[in-house]
């Protein structure tokens, strides 16, 4: 009850700002971050009640203030937040790095090697057919000679199979999980974030040529590996550094952390890395080759992560359009089940007489199904790069990533309870007491 | 938190002397979005198609504009920047480079500058009086915002306003926090007569004195009302003083057994939180912002009352967390929120958490430790952080501020001198002796009050400003030089008596001798509880040092 009181104040207060100025100068950014922050935290505080996980709560918070519902943290407002999603997502990615012992994840390498193959490729394939024969139910394809829709098929089709190490990890601290199903969860995703950034670079160039008639093979090429491994080489620079520090400077660290994750997350962008890969391949060295114990900064950035978590999670849902959502249902709720269909059977050929524990066999394939970051940056690059239809295409995929936002999370929590992982991992009731 | 959001958004700037970026057809190199959901545009319905074009090779996003609102651009009150040609790619990288590595490298100094263990050596040399003030700070803002090292340009010192806002309101939730009004209760009779005199004499003179100069001088005119607020805001910069020995906001909580000094700053600065108050209300410099069109007498009710609704929202807010973080995380957005909404009105977020803060702690509850420690968290380097700005934003090359600061600091003695001497005339023997006779003229000028004049900067923009700027700031330094020399002396002059009354076998312990120097830190008399015996003989304290 307080909670839901507290809201209400805070929302009163935030309508009487907006109705004093509707367009925001720097004291709204400030007053949008506050805004979110609290409003994401009492709204986990009511809706925690009736079993929604918090990740969801914060997107629900985020949603309602956002300026599809009730317009109280404008566009203006929030676009200089985005740095907070940078950090955020550096932030995640260190820490899933640094979840991925490679001793602990040894005994699954042929499980995860079979669940890449039937589970991610497997997915490209599927819905680029599916989205080849729902082609009727979306305009944009409608001019489109075959082999061009057939090109552009595959690229929304790797798009739209992203998975999201950001609500993994999320869900992952959220229910303190341990156990086999949770260590390949986190592997298989951030694996499988690498592969289709790459397929995503090799078919959009093919779509390109397809659309364009031309392709630029070596520059293509030449993309990819700075991305790819330039992201890889510069992780493993900034892991080594981040041990340099544990081990010789110790207090800070974690302000150094956040500070190394500011950098990357702004300057990484620019040089053309990508963020997620490198504080991934920081954490990862991190953890399985540096001498430093990093255990002290991975706990106080758990403490520091409820207040990025919560901003993060709320801008999220401050951007999701719910009316554009339900005017593309059909198409969306059809993609949206192919995938969740193809990670289930992909999954289930994968562990099939592989000698899994049980708990991977039945619930691991739901780990694949939350979207978040990394579908959007694909949304968005299509949107830009290919005026003709990526704006139709950009809402179909970013319809599914919102689908998958709202629906997959709870699930995803029921998912972790039944497995018997939740609670498993040491408890510091620092992070996510509420 | 607040600090990254406007590091990032500086680094996306563009450097002053570029235009903004022209819309281009994308190309390979193009920038393209960021990847993160909360860059998300909201989706957007369907455009009427364009002509395809060769999908470029896949390059990691970059930030760019949503789709559907493109952002309000940022309330600029530094000077325009001139037309210059447009960056390539490769020098707006390293602009970005240049800027978020020189303002990583502020953050980590305002960070190290902040440690306790820097704070010890610092004491130990000697310099901590001049240090705590934060002035190398200063000077390190001043040095990045010079254009040849152009890190805090006017357009990144634009996109950090956030975090001045944010640093202004939680510079006046911690001095609201510390005002527990049922000490107040206990203190001697006649301690409100002598703040009034000393804030006040301060306040006169100094105002009288500035004024003078800048009517003869400078040729400002008496009908101008920006002469007035001005005057208003030297005054009350002047009025404010700071404890012998400051080691922060938030470790100066004052009890009895501590220098009544403390009790007399933490006071001092209620002045120039009103006057803060009603220069916002009747100064307002964007009148014509906004949709309200009321009254200044109202703007001075909305002030109180916005302060006083979100004092209760905080302390409703504060009693929810159950583990640190999530304290950290209330805290963090309560002060945010209350800055921002108080910035967002044109209101003046160090008033408004000021009245905040001092609700929560006057209210009953068991929150007030925890609040505390939070706060200390963030205090020092928040503090540097903040010097780092206002060095920034100071603009010292006009000579009409440098001439300013002799009579800000002899303004401030003399109306000391004649609020001390009123306070011994007025009151004589009805208050502990001690209260006026130890009191120093040349006492240190609270952070507050550099605080009150970049509050005043980013509410303004007009050149007479800068001249407020210069003589606030150059005044604090001179005075910090000044109290250093004279407690110098005043600190040899102890040992030497010590040492002369004793013989050379006798002399007490070195620690003996510090903790006496220790009571002078307070420089003023120390008040403890008052005792049976005391109240039995109609004081209402022992008064003088013990």
């Amino acid at each position: 009850m307080i909670a839901l009181l507290l809201l209400l104040a805070l929302g009163g207060l935030m309508q009487v700002a907006r109705s004093f100025a509707p367009l925001a100068g720097a004291a709204g950014v400030e007053l949008a971050f506050g805004f979110l922050l609290l409003t994401a935290f009492f709204s986990a505080r009511l809706l925690h009640r009736v079993g929604l996980p918090h990740l969801t709560c914060y997107l629900i918070a985020g949603i309602v203030s956002g300026p599809f519902v009730l317009n109280l943290v404008g566009d203006s407002m929030t676009h200089d937040l985005k740095v907070v999603s940078d950090v955020a997502v550096c932030m995640i990615a260190l820490t899933a790095g640094a979840e991925l012992n490679f001793v602990k994840i040894k005994p699954y390498a042929r499980v995860l090697s079979r669940m890449v193959f039937f589970a991610v490729i497997g997915t490209f394939v599927v819905l680029s057919g599916v989205l080849f024969l729902v082609r009727p139910l979306l305009p944009f394809f409608d001019d489109m000679p075959i082999a061009d829709s057939f090109a552009v098929c595959m690229m929304i089709g790797v798009a739209a199979s992203a998975q999201s190490p950001s609500v993994v990890m999320a869900m992952v601290s959220e229910t303190r999980a341990e156990g086999p199903m949770t260590r390949i969860l986190l592997a298989m995703v951030v694996v499988a974030d690498f592969i289709v950034i790459f397929s995503y670079a090799i078919v959009s160039a093919i779509a390109g040529a397809v659309i364009g008639g031309d392709i630029d093979v070596t520059g293509e090429v030449a993309s990819v590996s700075w991305e790819l491994g330039g992201s890889v080489a510069f992780g493993v620079a900034i892991g080594a550094l981040l041990g340099m520090f544990l081990r010789t400077v110790k207090r800070g660290a974690s302000l150094f952390a956040v500070m190394i994750c500011l950098v990357v997350a702004e300057i990484g962008v620019r040089i053309h890395l990508d963020p997620l890969i490198t504080m991934i391949a920081a954490g990862v060295y991190l953890e399985n080759v540096s001498k430093a114990d990093a255990t002290d900064l991975l706990h106080d950035f758990e403490s520091a992560q409820l207040p990025v978590f919560l901003v993060f999670f709320a801008l999220a849902g401050n951007h999701i359009n719910l009316k554009t959502l339900v005017s593309a249902i059909v198409p969306i709720a059809v993609i949206v089940a192919a995938r969740a269909s193809c990670f289930f059977v992909g999954c289930k050929l994968a562990t099939r007489d592989a000698g899994v524990h049980p708990a991977v066999r039945t619930y691991a394939w739901f780990g694949l199904v939350p979207q978040a970051g990394l579908a959007i940056a694909l949304a968005l690059l299509i949107q830009k790069t290919f005026p003709s239809f990526g704006n139709e295409a950009a809402v179909l995929l970013l319809g599914v990533v919102a689908a998958n936002e709202l629906i997959a999370p709870p699930i995803f929590r029921i998912v972790m309870m039944r497995s018997g992982e939740a609670g498993k991992r040491a408890a510091d009731g620092a992070t996510h007491g509420h | 938190m607040i600090a990254l959001v406007c590091i990032g958004a500086a680094a996306r700037g563009q450097p002053a002397a570029a235009p903004p970026e022209p819309a281009a057809a994308p190309t390979p190199a193009a920038p393209t979005p960021s990847p993160w959901p909360g860059s998300t545009p909201p989706l957007v319905l369907p455009k009427p198609p364009a002509p395809p074009v060769v999908a470029p090779p896949l390059v990691l996003p970059t930030p760019a504009p949503p789709v559907a609102a493109p952002p309000a651009p940022a309330p600029t009150t530094t000077a325009p920047a001139p037309a210059g040609p447009e960056l390539s790619s490769s020098q707006k990288t390293w602009f970005a480079i240049k800027v978020i590595g020189g303002l990583v490298a502020l953050f980590v100094l305002a960070f190290l500058g902040g440690s306790r263990r820097v704070a010890r050596a610092q004491e130990t040399l000697g310099v901590a009086n001049v240090i705590a003030a934060g002035f190398p700070f200063v000077a390190l803002g001043l040095i990045a915002s010079h254009p040849r090292i152009g890190v805090l340009t006017g357009d990144v010192l634009d996109q950090l306003r956030p975090v001045m806002q944010f640093g202004l309101g939680w510079l006046g939730f911690i001095i609201g926090a510390q005002l527990d009004i049922r000490v107040l209760d206990r203190v001697p009779k006649g301690t409100a007569y002598i703040i009034l005199v000393e804030a006040l004499g301060p306040f006169a003179v100094t105002a009288g004195a500035c004024g003078a100069l800048m009517v003869a001088g400078f040729g400002a005119k008496l009908e101008d009302p920006a002469l007035w607020r001005d005057l208003l805001i030297l005054g009350a910069a002047a009025a404010m003083t700071a404890p012998r020995q400051f080691r922060g906001f938030a470790m100066r909580s004052w009890r009895e057994g501590k220098g009544v000094d403390i009790l007399l700053a933490q006071l001092d600065e209620i002045v120039g939180v009103v006057g803060l108050l009603f220069l916002t209300a009747y100064f307002r410099g964007n009148a014509g912002v906004g949709a309200w069109q009321l009254p200044a007498t109202a703007w001075l009710f909305v002030s109180i009352g916005l302060g006083v609704a979100l004092g209760v929202l905080i302390f409703a807010m504060i009693r929810v967390p159950t583990s640190n973080a999530e304290f950290l995380a209330v805290v963090l957005g309560s002060i945010a929120f209350a800055s921002g909404l108080a910035s967002y009105l044109h209101l003046s977020p160090i008033v408004v958490c000021f009245i905040a803060g001092t609700l929560v702690i006057n209210f009953p509850n068991d929150q007030k430790d925890s609040v505390f420690r939070i706060l200390n968290q963030l205090e020092r380097p928040l503090q540097q952080l903040f010097l780092i700005i206002a060095g920034a934003v100071w603009s010292v090359n006009d000579w009409r501020g440098w001439a300013l600061v002799p009579l800000f600091v002899a303004g401030r003695a003399a109306g000391k001198w004649l609020g001390v001497t009123a306070a011994h005339a007025s009151l004589g023997s009805e208050i502990p002796a001690g209260f006026v006779d130890d009191r120093q003229l040349v006492s240190p000028l609270s952070s507050l009050s550099i605080g009150l004049v970049i509050s005043v900067e980013s509410l303004y923009a007009d050149g007479a400003l800068s001249w407020i700027t210069t003589a606030v700031i150059g005044g604090a330094m001179v005075t910090e030089v000044l109290v250093h020399f004279l407690y110098e002396t005043r600190t040899s002059r102890l040992v030497a008596d010590e040492v002369a009354q004793h013989s050379p076998g006798s002399l007490p312990a070195p620690e003996e001798i510090e903790a006496k120097i220790d009571e002078l830190d307070d420089s003023g008399p120390i008040y403890r509880e008052p005792e049976p015996d005391d109240t039995a003989a109609g004081g209402h304290g022992p008064g003088g040092t013990p």
